[in-house]
């Protein structure tokens, strides 16, 4: 019994002594940043780009000495939560950052299977988040906390029929998508909707659909080539677009194909090689030929990380930019974070014209931004190039 | 070993109450000192998950939270627990004379109070507390099956995403107002006195489902029912995706918050209660003959047939009562999370705690899920962390860490003075 006393008190101690290390650390107002990445798990790649444009963003901020606000410099940190690509892990990681970090703002999570359920958590304690990605309509509906960087599937999808009708002047599409993974699926029916109002019911010929990590399309292309369609549609991942895009030419697929944002991964062209070469994608930004702040950005990230950013790494820094922006124009920081919260989510719904990176953008009273489209083109030497550039 | 038995021995003559009256003196120090300590200990906050996430965060700052462990935790349980071990001896051998029913019920409720000052700090304590709950109600589901039936079953996700999507729909449809299904039809005063009834429709359709698991494959054994309940993890996520009306691949969301603390404690209760008397039953002797040798228990009368049947629906059921209560904490459920993922989670769950046990099916889903918790900040780390200690306990403990253990209610709460020591373990 007395062994143990004097452990414990010898551990008491010891404890007490070394906690002193922890008063550089004491108890002032910082400006807390939550991102919630999925550092880990199916998509780590995109959890990457959002970590690294996070602590390029940090780096700036730190450089210039924190963020100021109502005249007063506070110092700002960011607190990175790994969400596993789960939907579970993003809800807690949210709650967490919410009331144990007490952060100002979120930004992430970036799929919308996540962002659903975590915006849903952000909202009910009052705290703005950003999904810079997510472009399920339901992330933001009737949650004015919640926010998003990027335009939405109902939008992208006219622009892509739009396109392809003045581009090619085609009046019959074909469509190939995968059924269990809501963004395909989404974006897939909105643009049938679209084209169809085109040009008559029936217009999209064939309307062919897979599984999450089917490897072999050939029925469905072969269906799509017999019925008669000029153009083929196919909104999927990276690494489903270099199958589909291999296999249709091998079986006989003459026409155009077009993808989406979801094809501005730079590992497409890597593994499609020069069979996607002259293909059309709809995106957010392009990196080849870009100017000005963007052009700054993307060369930054090259030089530091070792290759050009892709979409999800531009749109977080869009989101880290909003972000700073909202809090500067918070007025004072009161040191209540619950008002400071609010007073930062009604300077993000009133920010106009905003100059992002992936363009100019305004938020709608939904939290949705209004911001124009990109058309790139997959040039010879395998870059994407800026094409055209289509707004609302 | 025998050191450290020998330094825990003052305390072996505090009974459950005392450990109770322990955590209870701890959380109301944190309760109402937490802040202040973690203040002169230069911590940001109260430390939630025992400063677990801050040390891996901030190195710094370990002595911090360490000390702050030790303060608020470690001395107030000990020291309470071991003062007033004679009054707490008292109490109960005063509970013992009660009926065992209400000295149980007076034991959870006074573990109810401690979690529930526990998680009252932060929200975030709340969460982590629900979702850990929930997968000791998946762990003991599946333990039924594949620990106390022997079979290796896959299709607990499944069977989960059943309920979740079951419970969703009849709440969803009944009590909220919603884009998928429009208007109430109920009055959602309502809805938290009709959950229990919701969950337990939740429950029914799983364990409908997986007649259709078990009618084709208790012909067959081991690896063949491990691959058919392994088709219906994917013919349930699929046939999700592809239904149009209740969301497909987007899921459905905005279910109303039913799922409180003390809701999913009670459940976890009982969960506990029945599956306890169920594997204690003549049923759950039988299933254990079948498990041991089928050809045996039939000849000795045994039903095997129906025995397997009726244990592998009671599973099921369990799991889609747990699917009912996650789609009701997150407030979301999509087909994609109970995948395969979901699987090797709750399969970790089980052979980490061990196969046949109560205890272990607890110890199973609380140490796997704080680990995961607790370990997230590692990042990549933590996948390399966990699987290790998994493969280390099936090395040195191949059945889990507690296996093949009966829980004993009266003996865990029996009063533990010197007087009665002969009769104990």
């Amino acid at each position: 019994m007395r062994k143990l006393i004097y452990l414990v008190l010898a551990a008491c101690v010891l404890t007490l002594c070394f906690s002193a290390n922890g008063w550089t650390l004491g108890r002032e107002t910082v400006i807390k940043v939550g991102i919630n990445a999925p550092l880990t798990g199916d998509i780590p790649k995109v959890g990457e780009g959002t970590k690294y444009a996070a602590e390029m963003w940090l780096e700036d901020v730190t450089k210039a000495g924190g963020i100021e606000v109502g005249g007063k410099k506070y110092p700002v940190e960011l607190v990175i939560e790994d969400n596993e690509s789960k939907a579970e892990s993003a809800v807690t990681a949210n709650t967490k950052m919410i009331t144990q970090d007490d952060v100002m703002i979120i930004i992430g999570p970036q799929s919308s299977k996540q962002a659903i359920p975590a915006g849903d958590v952000a909202n009910n304690y009052q705290t703005p988040m950003i999904s810079p990605w997510s472009t399920n309509p339901d992330t933001t509906a009737g949650r004015p906390y919640v926010f998003r960087g990027c335009f939405l599937d109902p939008f992208q999808g006219p622009v892509l029929a739009n396109f392809v009708t003045e581009e090619f002047g085609f009046t019959k599409a074909a469509v190939l998508y995968d059924v269990a993974s809501d963004y395909p699926k989404g974006l897939a029916e909105f643009f049938k909707a679209a084209w169809e109002e085109k040009h008559g019911a029936g217009s999209v010929v064939a309307f062919e659909s897979f599984t999450t990590k089917d490897t072999d399309f050939s029925s469905q292309l072969t269906k799509i080539i017999k019925s008669g369609a000029e153009v083929l549609f196919t909104p999927q991942y990276y690494n489903e677009v270099a199958l589909i895009v291999n296999q249709a030419k091998d079986l006989g697929w003459k026409g155009p194909i077009v993808g989406s944002d979801s094809w501005g991964s730079a590992e497409t062209v890597q593994l499609c090689g020069e069979a996607c070469y002259g293909l059309f994608f709809s995106t957010h930004y392009a990196a080849a030929g870009a100017q000005g702040a963007t052009k700054e950005f993307i060369d930054r990230y090259n030089a530091k990380y070792g290759y050009v950013p892709d979409d999800v790494g531009a749109l977080t820094w869009d989101a880290l930019r909003l972000a700073q922006t909202a809090i500067e124009g918070a007025g004072e920081l009161t040191g209540d974070i619950k008002k400071d919260r609010t007073a930062v989510r009604d300077a993000l719904a009133k920010i106009k014209d905003f100059e992002g990176i992936t363009g100019k953008m305004t938020f709608t009273e939904e939290g949705d931004p209004i911001k124009c489209a990109v058309i790139v083109k997959i040039s010879d030497k395998g870059e994407y190039e800026f094409y055209k550039s289509i707004c609302p | 070993m025998e050191k450290l038995k020998k330094l825990f021995s003052p305390f072996s003559v505090v009974p459950l109450a005392g450990w109770l009256l322990g955590g209870f003196s701890a959380v109301l120090m944190e309760y109402y000192l937490g802040d202040l300590i973690s203040y002169y200990l230069y911590l940001p906050k109260i430390p939630v998950l025992f400063g677990t996430l801050i040390m891996l965060k901030k190195p710094l700052l370990i002595p911090s939270a360490l000390a702050y462990d030790l303060i608020v935790y470690i001395v107030p349980i000990f020291l309470v627990a071991r003062l007033t071990a004679p009054l707490t001896n008292g109490l109960a051998a005063l509970l013992e004379r009660m009926p065992l029913w209400l000295a149980t019920l007076i034991h959870l409720a006074a573990f109810y109070g401690v979690l529930s000052t526990w998680a009252g700090i932060s929200d975030y304590r709340v969460l982590v507390v629900k979702l850990t709950m929930i997968s000791v109600i998946l762990t003991l589901s599946l333990n039924v099956i594949n620990g106390y039936q022997g079979e290796f079953s896959c299709s607990h996700p499944g069977f989960m995403a059943l309920g979740a999507y079951a419970s969703s729909i009849l709440t969803l449809l009944l009590f909220a107002n919603d884009k998928m299904f429009g208007a109430p039809l109920l009055n959602p005063a309502l809805g938290p006195y009709l959950f229990p009834l919701v969950l337990v429709f939740g429950g029914a359709v799983a364990a409908l489902g997986s007649l259709i698991v078990a009618i084709p494959s208790f012909r067959t054994r081991g690896d063949y029912l491990a691959i058919i309940s392994l088709a219906f993890l994917f013919i349930v996520k699929s046939a999700i995706e592809n239904l149009e009306i209740f969301g497909g691949p987007r899921g459905m969301s905005s279910q109303p918050n039913y799922a409180t603390l003390p809701v999913v404690f009670s459940w976890m209760a009982l969960c506990i209660w029945v599956v306890h008397n169920f594997t204690t039953s003549v049923l759950g002797k039988a299933l254990n003959a079948v498990r041991d040798n089928e050809p045996a228990a039939n000849s000795m009368t045994v039903n095997t047939r129906k025995t397997k049947m009726t244990a592998f629906m009671f599973g099921a059921f369990w799991a889609g009562v747990a699917g009912g209560l996650f789609a009701h904490v997150l407030r979301y459920v999509n087909p994609g999370t109970f995948g395969l993922n979901k699987l090797a989670e709750i399969l970790a769950m089980v052979y980490f705690g061990g196969l046949n046990s109560i205890y272990g099916s607890i110890v199973g889903a609380l140490s796997i899920s704080v680990l995961s918790e607790a370990l997230r900040p590692l990042e990549l780390f933590k996948w390399i962390i966990i699987p290790l200690i998994l493969i280390l306990v099936m090395i040195y403990r191949p059945h889990g860490l507690i296996s093949f253990t009966e829980l004993n209610v009266k003996g865990l709460i029996r009063p533990r003075n010197k007087a009665r020591q002969e009769g104990g373990e």
